[in-house]
């Protein structure tokens, strides 16, 4: 190795030039980790429409995961900053996709009425899909890469409308690993 | 790696609580225990649809809210058969989530009604991340008089790291015996 290029290389290590910003941990947004368990579970849902949604049908993209329930209270204190996420993301190749946990329409109906009215949710009416993807709890959110696998995972309720959330869900590569 | 001397770093905390909310000074884990009444529950469950032989049997219950948060910079380790809870000198016994899945495939409960009661519990086990906040109910059965809690969190990312150890000595269940 030439001295030229161990200078680059002795650069690129001390600065973290080139690392993409995903790949350090104090990129991340408080409360966001990386989780890698694999291939996130596939579900075919419909929504409050019923519009059906399968998830393998948005491989190439990133998705936002969404678990929640109208009687989880971090869920309602929630809501309103992912709708507010949606809307200032809505030109970024992110899919958003909420689930709602073994409710029923009216509930939900009445529920995003008051919290988030510009939000549809895909209705697990029997709890089975959550439950194929055991949360820690309620709300949960996962990120889902291009390819399919679960790549991070959301401790709690976020505030996803603040600046370093929005930050970190526009710096998500592209399905070609492109930023 | 463990060693004997990292091992109950933290001391032993008797805490008096007798408010409906309570913290825990001084230790990486913040608890707070709000007792629930029989009709708070009751009026929970029923708003949302279930059986009423379910709703009766829950009203029947100690119902006690549960948060833990982990306010330190390692994991700690939420294991509920490290939770003992005692009453007048004799133990109480927690009711596994188990054993409201078992009970309730007996009953032909839906689907949506078991796995929302599920998710309304504390996880049995849950590795709490620096700043995490889970929470959810704990039932016991329905006993008068202040209720003795000892429980231990494993601490670390391999759980190898301080013990942490809490009591409390006066909580309990809220409202009338059913």
């Amino acid at each position: 190795m030439n001295r030229c290029r161990r200078l680059w290389l002795f650069i690129l290590l001390f600065t973290g030039i080139g690392l993409s910003p995903l790949q350090a941990d104090n990129a991340l947004p408080k409360g966001v980790r990386v989780y890698s368990p694999g291939p996130a579970p596939v579900f075919r849902l419909t929504d409050m429409d019923n519009e059906a949604f399968a998830l393998d049908s948005a491989r190439g993209r990133w998705v936002f995961v969404h678990f929640w329930a109208s009687w989880c209270g971090p869920c309602r204190k929630e809501m309103p900053a992912v709708q507010r996420m949606a809307t200032l993301l809505a030109d970024a190749p992110l899919l958003i996709v909420m689930v709602n946990t073994s409710e029923d329409e009216d509930t939900v109906f009445s529920f995003l009425g008051s919290y988030a009215p510009d939000m549809n949710s895909l209705m697990d009416r029997d709890g089975q899909v959550t439950e194929a993807w055991q949360p820690r709890g309620l709300p949960a959110t996962y990120l889902v890469d291009p390819q399919g696998n679960i790549r991070y995972q959301a401790l709690g309720g976020r505030p996803w409308d603040q600046p370093e959330y929005l930050a970190f869900l526009r710096s998500l590569p592209g399905s070609d690993g492109t930023e | 790696m463990q060693t004997p001397g990292n091992k109950h770093r933290y001391p032993l905390l008797l805490l008096a609580l007798s408010g409906a909310a309570m913290a825990t000074p001084d230790t990486p884990v913040d608890i707070r225990f709000t007792p629930r009444t029989p009709e708070q529950m009751s009026a929970f469950y029923a708003a949302r649809g279930f059986p009423k032989p379910m709703v009766e049997l829950l009203a029947k219950q100690c119902f006690i809210t549960v948060r833990v948060h982990n306010r330190g910079t390692d994991t700690i380790w939420l294991d509920l058969s490290r939770w003992h809870f005692s009453a007048e000198g004799k133990e109480v016994q927690r009711y596994h989530r188990n054993h409201w899945l078992a009970l309730w495939k007996d009953m032909g409960v839906p689907l949506a009604k078991q796995s929302t009661f599920r998710w309304t519990l504390l996880p049995e086990t849950l590795d709490y991340q620096p700043d995490e906040a889970e929470g959810g109910n704990i039932i016991l059965p329905w006993v008068k008089g202040p209720i003795s809690l000892r429980a231990s969190f494993a601490s670390g990312p391999d759980q190898h790291g301080p013990l942490i150890r809490l009591h409390y000595d006066k909580l309990h269940c809220a409202g009338n015996p059913p």
